[in-house]
């Protein structure tokens, strides 16, 4: 009994592959012919002489001259017969070449044949290594004796039967005359060789995976056959067509751009790391590298694919969409692929937070899509799946593409990179350089790391994420008086925290606000403010305000940002646009008594076009970042204990603390 | 009185064990006679003699394998092996590997069968012209020994009804289904079963006639003065 662990073949057991086998055979026959094979001699031994050899000169010849083609050729031929185990060398047996000289060789018996659809089996090794152990008083080469261990272990089992199989065919062996039995052990001894050749030879019989069917096999037409030959020709006449001018022009214009980036057609700098064993390539191509190449800086400008699938580019991308207040929409695109890449089980939160932080009306990062796509996408979250975001992702990348991919291209920010790229100098090695590189290799960093520095770094920049300006003018307007109110007369700069680097782009924009940048938690905040919450007084705001011009050294920015906090109100009820329209605007958090909504207000595209939408009783919440968001709902979430709104389609009802 | 009837019970055992043993070195014994025949088939050595030998010797296989006090003895001591409680452990792991021999035995008849029948397909003897496809090996028949020790080969127990031996298909579908039915009615681990001997115990100790290597059978004659460097490849180990 054998353990049948056949390689994973899904239990299709006959799988051939090598279609050369029915075709050797054939040319085999045809050599074996006594008229017209090949001529056969005897071969004489000591003790008999046996007939049927053939010398490799006659093999060469007679295969030249059958297929009329040249000696080098027959030989290989030949050869290959031999390394199949058609043929098998009578004198040094191990090698399985055809030796153009008169070395004899004789024709294998077809029980020895090669074939796939019965597999070598180990037991029959076992039991003819048992039996040259007994015949050769156990000396057998290394690679039996290795074998013939390894077999002993593993057919434990029926180790009895095999050694008992191998005295019997032993002994049965020797009833046969002479002659015969010195042709068995050779046949015999071939074939080993062949199906087990010595650890280092290259084996005929490797013939890699398996396939699914023979391709000897004759193969019916049925109608099915037909009927998909009908399929796909019609097919293929609706398939969309390009002229052929198009598309070997666009092969052309891809190789012409494309050309100097291909290591294997143009040089790397400073030198392939395959060739040279040095690193240094790599190392300045890293995805996260602080200085880009020149020739890195370049490939962004052929495309804005290329441009974004570059983690370095992106970085460079995002960083002047930054400047230009319009990040959420790289933000949105790489949460759709996110979505799109990310694991089945995150999908739906992933979907809720995209739509939340940019699809919902008042959402803190509002992308701008028109509306029939924002109805699509709003329809397909009903019930999400990995691309529902696709017609919105689409549109983004559309307007990325076409509006401000143009504008990075010309920007400071891309010259800036481009100015600052570095060209390195090509390598110059010597022969014992090329040496002592490649004895100075070392694997590269174990791809587990890789991602978990991938993983640190996005919740890093999700912590530290830049805030639109858009969200940023929200309650505000740019009035000069804000700051009258808040006390403050010049930004506190140099006071803000390192991420507001567009502080200065803002002079209009009130300290208050720009301070509440400051990315603390939402909750101290909250609590902070509550504590503050007198509305509808406006000394207690105006005093507010002086506290803040009086402490504002000595307070800490978080109480800066409360004590700014609520005056902010009033400004917005005091801005000339502003419609307090309580109610009407759509929430996307639950209200609880105790904490003043936040209502978010209509979209604003334009700094400068402020429409604010808040009711009077509303609190600014200073800019927080979409993880602040999230930590108020869930922090909401757990108070209250009920579900928040997440399909827009259900009708938001003005506040009533439920969600 | 019981005791007595256990001891009785277990000499009969003891006698089944003894005739299964013998049952399977007859079988040994006729598969690699077989073996030794179904080398030849599609060589030079071909012919209607060698497929006659063939046949018999499979009769004479069927009639040790399927014989049906070979299977009733042994599937009903291996099942019946959970109330006879006395006769121990080492009993029934002596029948496990009993069981697990036979097994590979017919495992390794069948797949020599199997070979058989594709060659008798690839290379029939109905018209003369055929001869000329077998295949020129160098044997000559010389199976006329081997018939002659599958001759000598004593069933262990007397058939009293001679069955009709099957053709070859029939005689390998019936094995394979015997085998599958052995395998699914009796639960044997046969990774639990260890072998008797260690290796390399068959290298020493054969006694028996010196064993001639096949260097030495082919060595070749050196004609004296000649050219040819008569070499039989001693120079390797065979």
């Amino acid at each position: 009994m054998t353990i049948r662990n056949v390689l994973r073949d899904h239990g299709q057991r006959y799988r051939p592959r090598m279609a050369c086998l029915k075709k050797a055979e054939k040319v085999v026959l045809e050599m074996q012919d006594p008229a017209t094979g090949v001529k056969l001699q005897p071969q004489r031994l000591v003790i008999t002489t046996i007939p049927h050899a053939i010398t490799g000169e006659d093999i060469v010849a007679w295969l030249a001259d059958r297929f009329q083609i040249d000696a080098q050729e027959a030989r290989s031929f030949g050869s290959m017969l031999v390394a199949l185990g058609y043929i098998y060398p009578i004198q040094d047996h191990k090698r399985l070449v055809v030796k153009p000289d008169a070395s004899l060789y004789r024709f294998q018996t077809p029980y020895f044949w090669p074939t796939q659809q019965w597999p070598v089996e180990d037991t029959d090794y076992a039991i003819y290594l048992a039996k040259r152990n007994i015949r050769k008083k156990g000396i057998l080469e290394l690679h039996e004796q290795e074998q013939y261990n390894r077999l002993h272990k593993w057919m434990n089992h029926k180790w009895d039967f095999i050694v008992m199989q191998a005295k019997e065919q032993y002994r049965a062996a020797k009833e046969r005359k002479k002659p015969d039995r010195v042709v068995f052990d050779c046949q015999e001894r071939a074939y080993w060789v062949v199906h087990r050749p010595p650890p280092g030879t290259v084996s005929a019989m490797d013939y890699g995976l398996e396939r699914l069917i023979d391709p000897n096999a004759h193969e019916a037409k049925t109608p099915d056959d037909y009927e998909r030959i009908m399929i796909f020709t019609q097919q293929s006449i609706m398939r969309p067509r390009v002229k052929s001018s198009v598309s070997i022009g666009a092969l052309v214009k891809y190789c012409a751009t494309y050309k100097g980036h291909d290591p294997f057609l143009s040089k790397c700098l400073p030198s392939n790391p395959w060739l040279t064993d040095d690193v240094t390539y790599w190392a300045l191509n890293m995805p996260n590298v602080e200085i880009p190449t020149k020739m890195r800086v370049e490939r962004w400008t052929f495309s804005f694919g290329e441009l974004l699938s570059d983690p370095r580019g992106r970085d460079d991308f995002r960083l002047f969409l930054k400047k230009e207040f319009s990040g959420e929409n790289l933000a949105f695109w790489e949460g759709c692929e996110d979505l799109k890449w990310g694991t089945a089980a995150t999908m739906k939160e992933k979907a809720e937070q995209i739509y939340k932080t940019f699809l919902a009306r008042g959402a803190p990062r509002w992308i701008n899509i028109d509306g029939k796509t924002m109805e699509i996408t709003v329809k397909g979250l009903k019930h999400p799946h990995r691309y529902v975001l696709d017609a919105a992702q689409t549109h983004i990348y559309m307007l990325m593409k076409k509006d401000s991919y143009g504008r990075y291209l010309k920007s400071p920010v891309f010259k800036e990179t481009m100015k600052k790229a570095v060209c390195p100098e090509e390598h110059k090695f010597s022969d014992s350089q090329l040496e002592q590189n490649a004895r100075n290799r070392r694997p590269s960093l174990s791809p587990i790391i890789i991602r978990q520095q991938e993983q640190e770094q996005k919740a890093k920049m999700a912590a530290s994420a830049p805030v639109d300006i858009t969200q940023l003018c929200r309650f505000t307007t740019p009035v000069p008086h804000l700051a009258v109110y808040s006390g403050i007369t010049d930004p506190p700069s140099a006071n803000a925290s390192p991420s507001l680097p567009f502080l200065a782009h803002t002079p209009a924009c009130p300290s208050p606000i720009s301070v509440a940048l400051d990315s603390t938690s939402a909750s101290e905040r909250r609590a902070e403010a509550s504590e503050g919450e007198s509305e509808g007084n406006p000394e207690a705001r105006a005093s507010a305000g002086g506290n803040v011009s009086k402490s504002r050294v000595a307070l800490s920015l978080r109480r800066l940002l409360k004590r700014g906090c609520t005056p902010s109100s009033m400004f917005a009820s005091l801005s000339p646009k502003c419609n307090s329209a309580a109610g009407t605007s759509s929430r996307i958090q639950p209200i609880t008594p105790d904490e003043p909504s936040q209502a978010p207000p209509r979209r604003i595209g334009n700094f400068f076009q402020i429409k604010v939408d808040i009711p009077p009783e509303c609190r600014i919440y200073p800019i927080e970042s979409e993880d602040e968001d999230e930590e108020n709902r869930a922090i909401s979430r757990e108070r209250l204990g009920t579900k928040e709104i997440i399909c827009p389609w259900e009708s938001l009802t003005p506040q009533n603390g439920t969600g | 009185m019981s005791r007595w009837r256990r001891s009785v019970d277990e000499l009969a055992a003891r006698r089944r064990q003894h005739e299964c043993e013998r049952a399977q070195d007859a079988l040994s014994r006729v598969t690699s006679c077989f073996q030794q025949l179904v080398a030849s088939l599609g060589s030079s050595a071909d012919g209607s003699f060698l497929r006659d030998e063939l046949d018999e010797t499979r009769t004479v296989a069927h009639r040790i394998c399927s014989g049906n006090a070979w299977l009733s003895c042994r599937l009903l001591r291996l099942l019946s092996d959970s109330d006879s409680a006395p006769s121990g452990v080492q009993d029934r792991q002596v029948l496990e590997r009993l069981w697990v021999l036979f097994l590979s035995a017919l495992e390794h008849f069948l797949y020599d069968l199997r070979k058989a029948c594709d060659l008798i397909g690839q290379f029939p003897l109905a018209e003369r012209s055929n001869r000329r496809l077998l295949v020129n090996t160098g044997c000559v028949d010389g199976v006329v020994g081997v018939a002659a020790r599958v001759a000598s080969v004593q069933l262990p127990w007397l058939t009293s009804e001679v069955e009709p031996s099957p053709d070859l298909t029939n005689h390998i579908t019936g094995l394979e289904t015997m085998m599958s039915e052995m395998q699914q009615r009796v639960p044997v681990a046969f990774w639990s079963v260890e072998a008797t001997q260690p290796a390399w115990a068959e290298a020493r100790g054969e006694p028996d006639d010196l064993v001639e290597s096949l260097e030495d059978l082919m060595e070749v004659e050196i004609i004296a003065g000649s050219q040819k460097t008569a070499c039989c490849g001693l120079g390797c180990i065979a």
